[in-house]
């Protein structure tokens, strides 16, 4: 890297430590460096590219990354369109992971979970996130980051452990993964923010995708912060950051959502996404979720059971009616979602409703007959009629 | 990276962990279920394991044999959420239908990240009692590993029963599923 980058990088940095507060009342503008260059291997700023790289070679083989080329390729044209000259050095990996959290490599490699993913209502809101990641990548703070952990004194246990080598490991996935300090993540919002309005979003999204996730967190324990997103847990407050990119968006109005564009490209996947994210258990989280996107009208039959799946999981006084509501309502009309009957069978059957337990767990046989719980579902309609 | 992390959790679990060999015959786990074995099975403890007993024949980073015995009303399934961790804990309920205690152990399985697919989810007589079986595929988190898994479980007197084996899908889990079975069908709860 040249001297007069490592400047340019420096000097925005501590113009970002010098001024949080006013970051948001002036129009932001934002000149990016030119493209980077591999790192001398000695350095150790070359030394965390090569890990990354050799992260990179496995996430490559990884099963768990997305293998759907269209969906890929939407993400990465994103990826592009705010990448302000960099594009060809961003490289994106789906990854299925149902928690909320993206991240970017100093080698270009960016991940982006399902969970993010889900969470989602249109472009303009993965723009911010994909935004906010490209603004600490091309402002190197993950290198940042490096040198700062291996300034502390943590390093000898991990040297003692895995020798030179895995502590240039551990050092890599820490400085990548983990939280930013403060004046990083303002630098990286309002870099994103930019990036986004460059490149035609509705920058008031980026303040929409915190505000979803506060309404998450406090739905779980009344709380503001999130210890299950890497990417909420950094030293701005939520609500203070969704409050400053709130008023970023009004210096930098107008521009699209793009609800129409991501819904076309994730519409296939979602149901998948879904499993994964009542999986977790976290139903108080999911609850909100599955309400919003109910209210906001995108894909509410399907909604509608998964939200009753959580009623009927969760098992709380009064879950059972909320479930049995919401499968009723995702049965009625055209194309319900086998499922559906299979909960309410379930509930029936529980509270000895068998003719009702029965009639629907016939229904769900005649739609799924394949279904992975079909031996079970016969066995209990067997019991039913004897 | 993702050696070297499998590595060092290896290297820890050793380090507390105790390793004694199963006998052959019955085991008693618990108070209640008595498990038939023969070969070559290691009962590995190592904080963290609990409430399950985690058995093992190729080593633990391969294969796993979990045993539940007795597990009772609130129970949590796993080790519990350290103190100020927002992670919810899968607990088991004593009212739980036979999709729900699944769907439990699919979240417990799935808690470190790992995707979980249910295969198939039939009716099973497991140590004489009204019981269930399950097959799921599952991709480990930690080293992007595809498994595959069995499990057999059944309630009675309103405490849990159950075993889950998983190992990777395509040699070792074909190696010891017909064992596995064997086992499964020979539990006795008392």
């Amino acid at each position: 890297m040249k001297r007069r980058q490592v400047l340019a990088a420096g000097c925005a940095c501590c113009a970002s430590m010098i001024a949080p507060r006013t970051w948001a009342q002036t129009t932001p503008d934002y000149s990016a460096p030119q493209r980077f260059q591999r790192p001398d291997i000695a350095s150790d700023e070359g030394g965390l590219w090569a890990m990354m790289d050799r992260e990179e070679k496995a996430l490559r083989r990884s099963p768990l990354v997305l293998r759907d080329a269209r969906l890929t390729g939407y993400v990465q044209d994103l990826a592009c369109r705010l990448g302000d000259g960099h594009c060809p050095d961003i490289r994106i990996f789906l990854v299925r992971t149902p928690l909320f959290n993206a991240s970017m490599a100093p080698n270009g490699m960016m991940q982006i979970w399902t969970g993010l993913l889900l969470r989602m209502e249109n472009e303009a809101q993965l723009a911010a996130v994909i935004g906010h990641e490209i603004g600490h990548y091309l402002q190197r703070h993950s290198v940042d980051r490096l040198r700062d952990i291996k300034a502390k004194a943590a390093a000898s246990q991990v040297l003692a452990l895995f020798g030179l080598a895995g502590a240039i490991g551990q050092f890599a996935v820490m400085a990548s993964t983990f939280a930013y300090g403060r004046d990083h993540e303002h630098e990286a919002d309002r870099i994103g923010a930019y990036l986004m309005h460059r490149a035609g979003y509705q920058v008031a999204e980026s303040a929409v995708v915190w505000n979803n996730l506060l309404d998450e967190t406090r739905a779980r324990e009344g709380n503001e912060t999130s210890e299950t997103s890497p990417l909420f847990a950094t030293h701005p407050a939520p609500p203070e950051r969704r409050d400053n990119l709130a008023r970023l968006a009004e210096l930098l109005p107008g521009g699209t959502a793009g609800k129409d564009p991501f819904a076309a490209h994730t519409a296939h996947l979602i149901d998948e996404w879904l499993q994964d994210e009542i999986k977790r258990g976290q139903y108080a989280e999911s609850l909100v979720l599955l309400s919003r996107r109910i209210k906001t009208g995108s894909n509410p039959k399907l909604m509608q059971y998964y939200r009753g799946e959580v009623h009927r999981l969760r098992g709380q006084t009064g879950d059972h009616d909320r479930a049995l509501d919401d499968y009723q309502a995702a049965v009625a009309g055209d194309q319900p979602p086998p499922p559906a009957f299979r909960g309410i069978g379930l509930v029936a059957r529980q509270r000895g409703q068998k003719q009702d337990a029965r009639q629907a767990f016939a229904r769900y046989l005649d739609l799924a007959p394949d279904a992975p719980d079909s031996a079970l579902i016969k066995s209990y309609l067997a019991e039913l009629d004897s | 990276m993702k050696n070297l992390l499998v590595l060092a959790i290896a290297l820890l679990l050793t380090a507390c962990a105790s390793v004694k060999k199963v006998e052959s015959g019955a085991n008693l786990v618990g108070e209640r279920m008595s498990i038939n074995v023969d070969g070559n099975w290691n009962h590995f403890d190592f904080p963290g394991s609990k409430p399950a007993q985690v058995w093992t024949m190729e080593g633990i980073t391969i294969d796993e044999l979990l045993v539940y015995s007795g597990i009772r009303d609130g129970q949590v399934m796993h080790q519990e959420s350290s103190a100020g961790s927002r992670q919810k804990d899968f607990a088991f309920r004593k009212t739980m239908q036979t999709e729900e205690i699944v769907s439990m152990l699919e979240g417990v399985l799935s808690r470190d990240g790992s995707t979980f697919k249910l295969l198939k989810l039939e009716p099973f007589a497991f140590g004489g009692k009204k019981g269930f079986r399950f097959e799921y595929e599952r991709i480990r988190k930690i080293d992007n590993v595809q498994m595959r898994g069995v499990g057999f479980g059944a309630v009675d007197k309103e405490e849990l029963f159950a075993l889950v084996y998983q190992a990777p899908r395509l040699t070792f889990f074909p190696r010891h599923q017909s064992r596995i079975e064997t086992i499964a069908k020979a539990v006795s709860i008392q």
